[in-house]
């Protein structure tokens, strides 16, 4: 019973595995491939299935003139409209998690728990709704195509879910902890900045962590919204295919591409197994 | 430290509907400086409600509070000088235990040597001297209440310390040696301590003045003596002590005599005004003892049962309708038969519509 255990338990584990870690291997061989070693059949070791070349690399950081497709300056712009946004909604999404969490707000029969669906109901309509009232907002302000344009809209994304999960978070942080806080002698602010926000620090980074991996990943909206001037790593990444699919470099930039969201799961990972997650109240 | 009056406070929690249910009826109050009190009540009787109008957590519907004097009813929180204690542990996970103890002190810009002081001195009180430096979130469930104590006790400037039930989860022998050390805190620095329990020998233990509550109400506030010898109503009699009250309903006779099971117990309430109408006699158990050579207010009995539990024995005891309980020393022989029982006229209370008369 136990050994069948065992086996079970390492088995699905080994399968899971082989489930995750394929693609990337996949990914990691391809990119080293010219178009005779991926259209000529089945090969997977490198030196003795297929010669290794570097061309699929290349061409990411090569200048369109030479042939290839930059993509480290949209690289950046990514990271900066993803972290920018990002750093923002979280900021907003915990004041206002906070507030709807302590405080009561009522105005007709709207309440507490209405306002935060109105924020999460942000994310249940589907974003090609949003994509011609967004189009027509940021054309009248003239952000269409900038960056400051991206981060007003990815900020409109990304704050709900920072409310939505720092208001579940806020709620299970006792009422106790502020009252002690005030008797203590804070005021509101400190007792919010000097006491509950240190005790929801796990709550933050998973927030954190989504906003991060929705905005990384958001390809419509910058697609939509952008031309010629700003162009995000999803876009560039998509634009990268032709007649002839480069699988090499398609391989080599979307490795590029997960690898900040696979530092950021290190990191989270890291603190979790910490146990800083866990415990953080009673 | 401060006096503290409750003046004609009351409170609502839906002051706006038509019909608002008060978690407080309306009551005055004084709380001198340097006393121990206890507010003892079942719960929900808005023991909790009281204490959170004293820190300002709740705002009281109607009515002021005056701390030295001086009103502070619509001071905040922040601003009164109040250190209070809830009933589950409250610590600030993120710090150490030295943290926690100094955070009331750093909160108001104590400085540092005095900090230190008072947090070591605090700790050595308590027992945490050898934790201080570990993360507060790594203790155990008492531990982390003696560190809301702590910080309850670290600043000798309070108006007052409210706990809020503070020893429910410490062990019973940690308990016994904490409420003395809070009774030597008091005598010390002479704080105001008010205490809310609903256990009633943690009240008696610990205050030198008891306020009972029942649904909203002071029902009676005095020493744990008078409480136990001259209960108020009914409920306090029924509340406080243990085994309860004897209360017998009756009506009265002549000569200030109540009529039990056709026997006279004569006391010492005048109740010529009162002939004829039902009231409650009411004894505790303690001054019930068998009759040796009285020969007034004795009552024949039925003994049902006799517990023996460890300092006393407990006679439960049957004449007529009524059950009377007595609680005796263990030595005392009780005889199998003719069983006669002495309630002192000095004891008896005498109530109507429950209040004592």
């Amino acid at each position: 019973m136990n050994k069948l255990y065992i086996f079970l338990k390492y088995f699905f584990i080994v399968v899971w595995t082989v489930f995750v870690v394929a693609p990337f291997l996949w990914a990691l061989t391809t990119s080293f491939k010219d178009f005779q070693s991926v259209n000529g059949g089945v090969t997977y070791i490198p030196w003795v299935d297929f010669e290794p070349n570097l061309e699929g690399w290349k061409v990411l950081i090569k200048s369109p003139a030479k042939g290839g497709v930059d993509i480290i300056e949209p690289y950046f712009n990514s990271l900066f409209v993803t972290c920018t946004a990002s750093l923002i909604s979280i900021i907003l999404g915990t004041l206002s998690a906070y507030a709807l969490s302590r405080y009561t707000f009522k105005a007709g029969f709207v309440k507490n728990n209405d306002i935060t669906f109105f924020f999460i109901s942000q994310r249940i309509m589907p974003p090609i709704v949003l994509s011609i009232p967004f189009f027509l907002f940021l054309s009248s302000i003239n952000l269409l195509d900038s960056l400051t344009g991206l981060i007003v809209v990815y900020i409109v994304l990304l704050m709900p879910i920072a409310v939505w999960i720092m208001v579940d978070f806020f709620n299970k942080v006792p009422r106790e902890i502020d009252e002690t806080a005030l008797i203590d002698g804070c005021n509101p602010y400190q007792a919010f900045l000097k006491v509950v926000l240190p005790n929801s620090i796990p709550g933050l980074i998973v927030a954190g962590m989504f906003c991060i991996i929705f905005g990384w990943i958001d390809f419509f909206f910058a697609f939509i919204l952008t031309f010629t001037e700003v162009q995000l790593l999803p876009v560039k990444i998509v634009a990268l295919n032709s007649s002839v699919t480069p699988w090499w470099s398609l391989s080599a930039s979307a490795l590029v591409s997960v690898a900040p969201l696979i530092i950021v799961a290190f990191i989270v990972e890291r603190y979790l197994s910490k146990g800083n997650l866990s415990g953080a109240i009673k | 430290m401060a006096k503290i009056d409750l003046s004609n406070i009351s409170h609502s929690y839906n002051p706006n509907d038509p019909n608002p249910v008060y978690a407080l009826n309306p009551f005055s109050m004084t709380w001198e400086n340097g006393n121990r009190y206890a507010i003892l009540g079942p719960s929900g009787c808005g023991k909790t409600t009281m204490l959170n109008i004293v820190s300002g957590l709740v705002r009281p519907s109607a009515g002021r509070i005056l701390f030295d004097n001086k009103d502070v009813t619509d001071l905040k929180t922040e601003d009164r000088n109040i250190a209070q204690v809830f009933q589950f542990p409250v610590i600030y996970n993120t710090m150490t235990v030295y943290e926690n103890l100094a955070f009331p002190l750093k909160c108001r810009d104590f400085s540092k040597s005095k900090t230190n002081e008072r947090v070591n001195s605090v700790a050595e009180t308590l027992n945490l001297k050898s934790f201080l430096n570990s993360p507060a979130r790594k203790l155990t469930a008492d531990q982390k209440q003696l560190i809301s104590l702590g910080r309850g006790l670290v600043r000798e400037d309070v108006a007052a310390v409210l706990m809020d039930e503070p020893l429910t989860v410490i062990d019973p022998d940690l308990k016994f040696r904490l409420r003395r050390n809070l009774k030597e805190i008091n005598e010390e620095y002479k704080t105001t301590l008010v205490y809310v329990t609903h256990d009633q020998n943690e009240a008696m233990t610990f205050a030198d003045n008891i306020i009972v509550m029942s649904e909203g109400e002071v029902v009676q506030t005095g020493s744990p003596k008078e409480l136990f010898e001259r209960p108020n109503t009914t409920f306090v009699g029924y509340f406080i002590g243990s085994p309860a009250m004897n209360l017998f309903e009756s009506e009265a006779s002549s000569n200030d005599s109540v009529k039990i099971n056709n026997t006279l117990i004569k006391t010492n309430t005048n109740l010529s005004n009162l002939k004829n109408k039902n009231i409650k006699l009411g004894i505790r158990s303690e001054f019930i003892k068998i009759a040796q050579n009285q020969n007034e207010n004795l009552v024949e009995v039925n003994v049902e049962k006799v517990e023996d539990l460890g300092n006393y024995k407990l006679i439960t005891a049957k004449m007529g309708d009524f059950t009377i309980k007595s609680k005796v020393t263990r030595e005392t022989e009780i005889p199998t038969q003719n069983v006669k029982l002495h309630i002192p006229a000095e004891k008896c209370c005498v109530y109507e519509d429950n209040k004592l008369i």
